[in-house]
């Protein structure tokens, strides 16, 4: 490369003149990677970038921050469910649930089998939906279009399924703490289910051939954004990203919560821990997904009450829980999902605390695996490791 | 001796027994072991066991790295640091939440510090992750952690930085119209109109 450096005397003659000439390297540039662009979803990455090559990145989030945590405070505990689901859009589920969750544990309510079980079957319906959307994603990404296309319209039949359960669409605000907000609508939206749940099964096939095992897909993640088990044990990367790794930590099967202890399942695990690794691992929970949303299914809703029996639910608003605090946390799509609130005996929490997955794989990983990447890898890495920005913002 | 003569204060507190503390005993459970083989490494700490697969420890502030550079030897992650604003003890609670990937077992490290002059030392060189924790937590309610370089505004504006919004004190309304003035009628004073 050319030496561009300013002469010293040029520069002085400059500054008499009131100008300042800093030196140019011609070929390193900042490049500001969203908050607009498709890939980053509301999420904005500073690149300097040296030709094609990135040498740094700074993640620049806050273009989301909606202060849920101080909204929290400042509401009823019942009220807040319509609040917290908004954290990550994609699963909405999984913050009620963590939320409920952590308000149980605090009343010390044990939720009635019923809810539990409709709870299960919710979360799982939410993986489905949220794996629906990333395939929508990164199909998106690495310019399959079809397979995302595809993907949007599957997802609709879960909407569907949810809109007739708890009627909304995208936010349910349907778990509350102590239970489900009402019943399932009855066989018939069983019957629907299980025939979406078969149908899916056989457009994994359709998604096999178009894009996990294609070559382009091949082509473009194999190799990208490798990252090694002690790396990803030290920044607390979980869920399919740490199953990539190598290691077999899922929520469900270490930490278990509602009916999971009584499911079969499997945690697939890859070691190589790139793109691809993470992508496959993604493929293979789908199917261990419909495998879990079968076996409920097959287990029948469980006879009894969908709420618990307490005199305080009269008084929703005025509800109190005793003081404490508790920590609950459920498996997302993205990885481990945590909730932290405390009581100090009001009828608002004093403190709600989220862990979103991608607070740790969103920020410090995503800096790292982005150093010497290419700029066209930078939405694979983004999808592969599942960002969801308003994980950090909130 | 007069047997009927009272003891004098000095053969009582002679002869008085020493008050040993008495300590929760620890369950016969791989959480109870694990809380005790931590407190015999660390004598100044406080360990418990909450329930299945939760324990608990209270540590000094002055000793929390210390403790959690032995507790990462069996947690291997740090799931995130949750400060917690008591105000009318003018403190901040820091709890440390591990999750220990080989056991299968949640702790909470607690540790308080005075709310003027918080000061803390970064754990970023146990889990390179605390470095975004550390940053959320001192933006939202001005805790220092001593060597971590990227303190500075994250998530909010600059012009947010400074005030700490998720402090107990930091009144959301009179901020908002201060900011907003005049345009901001959203709001009834009154509040007759408010559902909650």
């Amino acid at each position: 490369m050319a030496n561009l450096e300013v002469p010293k005397e040029l520069r002085e003659e400059a500054k008499q003149h009131d100008m300042y000439l800093h030196p140019i390297d011609k070929d390193t540039y900042e490049l500001f990677f969203g908050p607009q662009h498709m890939a980053t979803e509301n999420f904005s990455i500073i690149l300097k970038v040296d030709g094609n090559r990135i040498e740094r990145a700074i993640v620049n989030p806050g273009f989301l921050h909606r202060g849920f945590e101080k909204l929290a405070e400042q509401r009823p505990y019942f009220t807040n469910i319509a609040l917290i689901l908004r954290i990550c859009v994609p699963e909405s589920d999984v913050p009620e649930n963590i939320y409920s969750m952590a308000v149980d544990e605090i009343v010390g309510w044990e939720v009635p089998e019923r809810a539990q079980w409709i709870r299960t079957v919710v979360l799982e319906m939410a993986r489905m939906s949220a794996w629906m959307f990333w395939i929508m994603g990164f199909g998106n990404e690495i310019g399959l279009y079809t397979a995302g296309q595809w993907a949007a319209a599957y997802r609709e039949r879960f909407m569907r399924l949810y809109e007739e359960l708890t009627g909304g669409r995208v936010y349910h605000i349907y778990t509350v703490p102590g239970g489900v907000r009402r019943d399932i609508p009855g066989d018939k939206w069983l019957r629907q289910l299980r025939d979406t749940v078969e149908y899916i099964k056989g457009k994994l096939k359709d998604f096999d051939e178009i894009l996990f095992d294609n070559y382009i897909t091949f082509e473009r993640t194999e190799g990208v954004g490798v990252m090694d088990r002690k790396f990803a044990l030290k920044h607390a990367v979980t869920g399919p990203n740490l199953r990539a790794v190598g290691v077999p930590y899922d929520v469900r099967k270490d930490d278990p919560y509602y009916l999971y202890p009584e499911l079969e399942f499997e945690v697939p695990v890859l070691k190589e821990g790139d793109s691809l690794a993470r992508t496959l691992v993604r493929r293979y929970e789908m199917e261990q997904d419909l495998y879990i949303l079968e076996q409920l299914l097959d287990m029948g809703p469980p006879s009894g009450p969908y709420m618990v029996k307490d005199a305080r639910l009269k008084a929703l608003p005025r509800f109190k829980p005793p003081k404490g605090d508790a920590y609950a946390h459920v498996e997302s799509t993205k990885g481990d999902f945590g909730a932290y609130v405390v009581s100090d005996g009001t009828h608002k929490p004093y403190r709600a605390h989220f862990r979103g997955p991608s607070q740790s794989h969103g920020v410090t990983v995503l800096e790292e695996l982005l150093k010497g990447a290419r700029i066209a890898d930078v939405p694979v890495i983004l999808k592969t490791l599942d960002n969801c920005p308003p994980d950090i913002d909130r | 001796m007069d047997m009927n003569e009272k003891p004098k204060v000095e053969e009582k507190v002679e002869n008085a027994q020493p008050v040993e503390e008495t300590k929760p005993e620890l369950p016969d459970t791989k959480e109870g072991k694990l809380v005790k083989e931590l407190i015999d490494k660390a004598p100044y700490a406080e360990g418990s066991v909450r329930r299945e697969r939760r324990v608990e420890f209270k540590v000094p502030a002055e000793r929390i790295h210390e403790f959690l550079e032995l507790a990462s030897e069996k947690f291997e992650m740090l799931m995130q640091i949750s400060t917690v604003d008591w105000l009318k003890e003018g403190e901040f609670e820091l709890v440390y939440q591990l999750w220990s990937v080989s056991e299968g077992i949640h702790a909470f490290v607690r540790t308080r510090v005075p709310r003027d002059n918080a000061k803390l030392p970064t754990v970023m060189d146990i889990w390179p992750v605390a470095e975004t924790y550390e940053r959320e937590a001192h933006e939202f309610f001005g805790i220092i952690f001593e060597g971590n370089p990227r303190l500075g505004p994250f998530i909010l504006e600059p012009r947010e930085y400074e005030k700490h919004p998720l402090r107990k004190d930091f009144n959301t309304l009179s901020y908002v119209k201060t900011i907003y003035g005049e345009d901001f009628d959203r709001y009834d004073e009154s509040k007759t109109n408010y559902v909650i």
